[in-house]
């Protein structure tokens, strides 16, 4: 065993001079770097805004003062600056820099802190002396939602709460106005006494109430709701302006750890008119660990380096805010070679984070791991051996050298009928494939081989998604009508094609306007009208029918309206669709379509996980704006490149696997350990239900039987997920009940343990008489006239390697040597029950059970 | 044929005690539980509260309404039946003269007789969950109670699962249904004394000391550094891993599950419900379940589902209700006075029901056939304010005429005795939307 060492050059120190200095110096001075860099901009301040405009007694505004630098990080500095108006009395600002206004007129706000040169804003009042009328929809409506009176927990959900019914997160505001205000017999609101209305008092808490206090008496939203009761409940205009679009102010931030930063929202409306909205929009964090946020919108991070994102929501509009929190700074030559696009994005943000990324693998490391990735299986004898032979014969050990002999690797694996049995699994379970009896288990088999032959053929995902969801004929000319007997109504239909090929999760605008995304139900039936035509008919064989589509028009009833919708896909115009025409065709037309914004990056990213172990987007199937990627760049980059290879897969997967960062070691170094999402060291996996099977099969030299199936059969190799295995569901395998792939589970539990530890499964396979256990007991060369444990001493160091090859892909340590020795020497008496405990050991270990 | 449980010196979990005794330790279901909640259950261990349990007894079938808990004195003699209400030991209170001495606990036990929400189909997840089983079908349908509450509050006892069904395999399925994880997936099933996972549990050709010599082989090879990994699932197993062992030389669920361990006065006073007089494709009337069911939530299990019986009385209904009747009034009032004595009452929610109550004209067979339309409930202790029953129907029983009670506002009630507050839980389904437990509250007359 020679392999070369790994390059030291991968060893990273961020920071070498200040090795020594304590963690908290280090990050200080880290901190300090970027001010110091920029010394001509530090003197600066700068508003956010050059003017501000406060339009009657409603309106709120919220300064945002920043250091002024051009370049390089800026900071917020409005709750440390002290603020001087000139006129006075014009606005008030309290203490979190929150304007309202006092009297029509303009004043100067100048903003002044130690050391900088003071800045001015110009603020402009303007109050009407009639009081402005309350719109229902644009001011009352909001309050519900940020007090939460709107959420599915308390009036927002179907039924109501006692008796008081809003719509889901105010998504209907004509359905909420009738409801407070038509159906409301006097208590609830009272005009002539806007304060003793129900309403107002249980929201303040002076009457009892279910959710508690609300609000404060002395709020700005309690004095809008009792302005509007006191103005006898207006609906308002219904032609008044609307939101059309919600705006962050910054977007993208860099912050230091344990700092602050004010958010600022403005509203744009239909007649091009804004207004300041940071108090009255909704705000939710995507990592409460990295960061939290203020019903103000103050948002402050926390002790932990990396990206977290912070919504903001109002009235069906979203708005996401980007902090990246950085570790330190990296050296120049701390960053690895970047191979191509995917490299860059990686390493671009590790540069942001300073985050220093984790050496090269080495390759027996690298030829498990891939080999397991791509094919689902361990590395054989043989493959082990090629790797140290191609090791051995080569005559340098440059960076090309090694990436050109795992490019082989890959492409070797692509090619194997390993990586489609592999895929197979993992889409078979997702597109639901299943059979519940003997009648159902044909269709269920030749679906299975239609995904497999697919990925075998390197059929392009885009025509592969085309064939499943326009699929007609029965399971024997076209296999792909199985997912339609497996997925038997619209509404799940054209939810898994939502989920599983664009990443959007549709099943809530089904009943209401999808709270964290722009979906309404209108969108939703638009999308259930393109499976409106499909019909189930007999077929040929029992129990497997015959799909059809109808001709005639497409459509789908909307369930409060009843109106008949037309297909439309999300975003998209009208499908101007002719009877004869099947209305699949254009949804497979628009999903596939190069431009599409959802198919390409949905697909990427799900495979990116499949190799990262964390998707740019988690889950990897809920592309929300609300929530973004970790590395926006990145997934731009694989959707990018999926497209322009004509959606090859195998290209995507040689363009996942040959890159540095899929290269890099498990192992982390004191900078990285944190690291959850950026990729700066390959994150280990736990082998799933499938493979960890196959796996100790192949280790212990035994095989699991299957019911109906032939002997030798390996579980990645199932055609779905129906076969009884005690072990495959304890080790989560999916029922294949629903599209999502949270259903496959790697968590650990303590049933798994105690069937790894003492199950009659495992003790058989250790302990049958074809096993490997058997047949290393048998010693070869025994020379008689030496001890049973020297025998041992001398034969078993050849069977101990074959076993770490096996299992682990490479030669055990000196020191795993010893142990493993000496437990077979101590009991050469019983050496086949000591060599079924090796394995035992072998296979229990963390090493062998995860993909590092 | 009858033979399914075996002979006579079987238990009701199909086992002779004999193999209870040699198979050493129980073990889990599926999935068991995750890290999290190993830690939680440890944290919750070291506190020593009592925790709060539900033993939900399903009369499978369908309990005649009309027979139970209300007697229809003023009706015709085609619908009023051969029984007579009785006197209760809380003034006001009758119920049906075959439950004699549920009647001295009246004060300790609640009977609603205004059951509403039921459909005529031999369902059992009304009484599990509260919800059908067509109820979010496509991702796996609604978790029952046991699960729901195993997701969210983990195991009492790290070495014990939360959530116990003691059912037996019926031929009609819903009548042994212990209660379906839905969603939540295999890992929060039920624990079944008969499944799959109890095989783990015996040590099989290895003994204890080739266990050890392979655990400590396996700490010197497994040298692999922990922390590379920080989603927890490595240092989930290793945690698991040593819990493994504990359960391996610690027995406490199987204990609960042997009643030889038991004073037999006590077992005795339970009654084993036999002759077992069912139909062929419904449960037996095992009075034993009952007093395992108590000793399961002792050891720390949340929740036991059972089946009592098979109620489906088309014929000789009155017969079926004197014999089931009859055994259930002795191990019920057992368990009520076994829980109070060890002073876990007020902890443990008893709650005992079926799918629908039953026509209220007697049929050509002395029977009652399905009925929809109302259906009854008893329930007791679980610090509810007892002694009270709720609701009526009209002067036929065949329909509610005070106090409609969903099936979902008992689910709800059970929830709240739990712990669980059913107004602001949600649990996040597959598809990532929040999802409540019922969409009812709890029973304001009880809570």
């Amino acid at each position: 065993m020679a392999h070369p060492p790994i390059p030291e050059s991968s060893m990273i120190h961020p920071f070498p001079a200040l090795k020594s200095l304590p963690w908290t110096s280090v990050l200080l001075l880290a901190a300090l770097l970027p001010l110091v860099a920029h010394g001509e901009d530090a003197n600066r301040l700068r508003f956010d805004r050059t003017h501000l405009e406060l339009y009657g007694h409603d309106a709120r505004c919220q300064l945002l003062l920043s250091n002024g630098a051009e370049q390089g990080p800026q900071f917020d500095l409005t709750r440390s600056a002290r603020y001087e108006c000139s006129p006075p009395g014009i606005v008030a600002i309290d203490e979190l820099g929150l304007l309202s206004p006092i009297a029509s007129g303009t004043t100067t706000i100048t903003a002044f802190v130690d050391g900088k040169d003071p800045i001015a804003v110009q603020v402009q009042v303007q109050l009407s002396n009639v009081e402005e009328p309350i719109n229902f929809p644009n001011q009352i409506v909001p309050i519900f939602t940020k007090f939460g009176c709107n959420g599915g927990g308390c009036h927002g959900k179907i039924a109501g709460q006692n008796g008081f019914r809003l719509s889901l997160l105010g998504s209907e505001a004509k359905e909420d106005f009738e409801h407070l205000v038509r159906e409301t017999r006097g208590r609830r609101l009272f005009p002539a006494n806007p304060d003793s209305s129900l309403l107002l008092q249980k929201s303040v808490g002076t009457v009892p109430h279910g959710g508690g206090q609300r609000m404060d008496i002395d709020s700005h939203e309690y004095r809008v709701m009792r302005r509007w009761i006191a103005q006898a409940m207006p609906y308002g205009d219904e032609n008044a302006r609307r939101v059309v679009s919600i705006h962050v102010t910054p977007e993208a931030r860099q912050m230091v750890r344990n700092s602050d930063q004010q958010l600022v929202v403005v509203a744009t409306y239909s007649d091009g008119s804004t207004e300041d909205i940071t108090r009255t929009v909704q705000y939710e964090s995507n990592n409460l660990d990295m960061a939290e946020v203020t019903a103000g919108g103050l948002v402050r991070v926390r002790d932990y380096a990396g990206e977290v994102s912070i919504m903001a929501r109002y009235l069906g509009q979203v708005t996401v805010f980007r902090a990246s929190v950085p570790l330190g700074t990296l050296p120049a030559d701390a960053l690895p070679i970047a191979r191509g696009p995917i490299d860059q994005a990686v390493f671009a943000k590790l540069a942001a984070l300073g985050i220093p990324p984790s050496g090269l693998c080495d390759d027996a490391t690298y030829l498990r791991r891939v080999t397991l990735d791509i094919a689902g299986r361990l590395p054989t004898l043989a493959e082990v051996s090629e790797l140290q032979q191609s090791i051995l014969s080569a005559t340098d050990a440059t960076p090309e050298t090694v990436q050109r002999r795992r490019v082989a690797i890959v492409e070797r694996l692509l090619s194997s009928e390993d990586y489609a049995n592999y895929f197979a699994n993992k889409w078979s379970a997702i597109l639901r494939n299943n059979h519940t009896s003997e009648e159902t288990k044909f269709g269920a088999f030749a679906f299975h081989d239609w995904i497999k032959q697919s990925l075998f053929d390197n059929k392009p995902i885009d025509l592969f998604v085309r064939e499943l969801l326009t699929a007609t004929g029965d399971a024997e000319s076209n296999p792909a009508v199985v997912w339609f007997r497996q997925v038997t109504n619209t509404e799940s239909r054209i939810e898994d094609i939502s989920q599983l090929f664009l990443g959007q999760r549709l099943q809530c605008a089904r009943c209401h306007h999808h709270p964290y995304e722009k979906w309404a139900q209108q969108d939703y039936y638009q999308m259930a009208a393109f499976f409106s035509t499909v019909d189930r008919r007999e077929g040929n064989l029992p129990n497997e029918p015959r799909f059809i589509a109808r001709i005639g028009n497409a459509s789908a009833n909307h369930p409060k309206t009843g109106q008949a919708i037309q297909p439309a896909a999300l975003d998209a115009p009208k499908s101007d669709l002719a009877n004869f025409q099947d209305p699949r065709g254009a949804l497979a037309d628009w999903m596939t379509a190069p431009g599409n914004p959802f198919f390409a990056k949905s697909i990427a990213n799900r495979y990116w996980k499949h190799f990262l172990g964390r998707g740019l987007v988690e889950p990897e199937d809920d592309l929300r704006v609300t929530n973004p990627p970790s590395n926006l760049e990145l997934l731009d980059a694989l959707a990018q490149d999926l497209t322009q290879s004509s959606f090859d897969l195998k290209h995507l997967i040689q363009s996942i696997c040959t890159s540095t960062t899929y290269q890099l070691n498990a192992a982390a170094n004191e900078l990285n350990i944190r690291d959850t999402n950026c990729y700066s060291r390959f994150y280990p996996k736990r082998l799933t239900a499938e493979v960890l099977l196959d796996a100790i099969d192949d280790v212990v030299g035994s095989r699991s039987p299957f019911d109906g199936m032939p002997v030798g059969t390996r579980a990645v190799e199932l055609p779905d997920t129906s076969f009884a295995s005690y072990f495959l569901t304890v080790f989560g395998r999916p029922d294949s009940t629903t599209a999502c792939e949270c259903e496959r589970s790697t968590s650990s539990t303590l049933a798994q343990s105690l069937h790894l530890l003492n199950s009659k499964e495992m003790q058989t396979k250790l302990s049958f008489d074809g096993g490997r256990a058997v047949q290393w007991a048998k010693l070869p060369n025994i020379d008689a006239a030496l001890s049973p444990a020297e025998n041992i001493r001398r034969s078993a160091p050849q069977q101990i390697q074959e076993l770490y090859l096996r299992s682990l892909g490479r030669s055990p340590t000196d020191s795993e040597q010893t142990v493993a020795l000496e437990y077979l020497m101590q009991r050469s008496d019983r050496l086949r029950e000591a060599y079924e405990d090796l394995l035992w050991g072998i296979v229990n270990s963390k090493e062998f059970l995860f993909n590092h | 044929m009858l033979q399914f449980l075996g002979g006579s010196d079987r238990l009701c979990s199909g086992l002779s005690r004999r193999s209870f005794l040699s198979i050493g330790s129980l073990c889990f279901g599926m999935g068991g539980f995750t890290l999290s909640d190993l830690l939680r259950a440890e944290d919750a261990a070291g506190k020593k509260n009592s925790h709060k349990g539900l033993i939900n007894i399903f009369l499978g079938g369908g309990a005649p309404h009309q027979d139970m808990w209300e007697i229809k004195t003023e009706a015709p003699s085609e619908i009023r039946g051969e029984f007579s209400p009785i006197s209760t030991n809380v003034p006001g209170i009758q119920i049906g003269e075959v439950f004699q001495q549920l009647a001295q606990r009246m004060d300790k036990s609640v009977v609603i007789r205004s059951v509403v929400g039921c459909k005529d189909r031999h369902e059992s997840s009304q009484c599990m969950s509260g919800w059908f089983p067509d109820d979010l079908r496509a991702i796996g349908g609604r978790p029952s109670i046991g699960s729901a509450v195993a997701k969210l509050h983990g195991p009492a006892d790290p070495s014990v699962p939360p959530f116990v069904g003691l059912a037996n395999k019926t031929q009609h399925g819903p009548w042994s249904y212990s209660g379906d994880p839905g969603f939540l997936g295999a890992a929060y099933s039920a624990f079944k004394p008969d499944g799959p996972g109890m095989e783990n549990m015996k040590l099989h050709s290895i003994g204890l000391d080739r266990l050890r010599d392979r655990r400590k082989l396996l700490t010197s090879l497994d040298t692999m550094r922990r922390d590379i990994d920080t989603t927890g699932i490595m240092a989930g197993m290793d945690a698991f891993e040593q819990k493994a062992l504990d359960v391996l030389t610690s027995s406490k669920l199987l204990d609960a599950l042997d009643l030889s361990k038991e004073d037999p006065k006590i077992v005795e006073r339970y009654g084993d419900g036999k002759p077992y007089k069912y139909q062929y494709d419904g449960a037996p009337t095992c009075n034993d379940h009952l007093l395992i069911a108590r000793r399961l939530i002792e050891a720390g299990v949340r929740v036991v589902s059972l089946s009592f019986g098979r109620w489906d009385s088309h014929g000789q209904n009155f017969d079926l209700v004197r014999d089931h009747g009859g055994k259930l009034d002795q191990c019920l009032s057992a368990l009520i006075d076994d829980l109070a004595v060890r002073g876990m009452l007020d902890d443990v929610t008893i709650v005992v029901w079926g799918e629908f109550g039953r026509t209220p004209k007697i049929n050509n067979n002395a029977g009652r056939d399905h009925w929809a339309q109302v259906n009854s409930a008893f329930l007791a202790g679980g610090g509810m304010r007892t002694g009270q029953a709720i609701g009526a129907t009209n002067r036929l029983g065949e329909y509610a005429t005070e106090r409609p009670v969903q099936m979902q506002e008992i689910i709800a009630t059970l929830y709240h005795n739990l712990g669980i507050n059913v107004a602001t839980t949600t649990i996040t389904d597959p598809t990532g939307r929040p999802q409540f437990l019922v969409d009812h509250e709890p029973i304001k007359e009880l809570i």
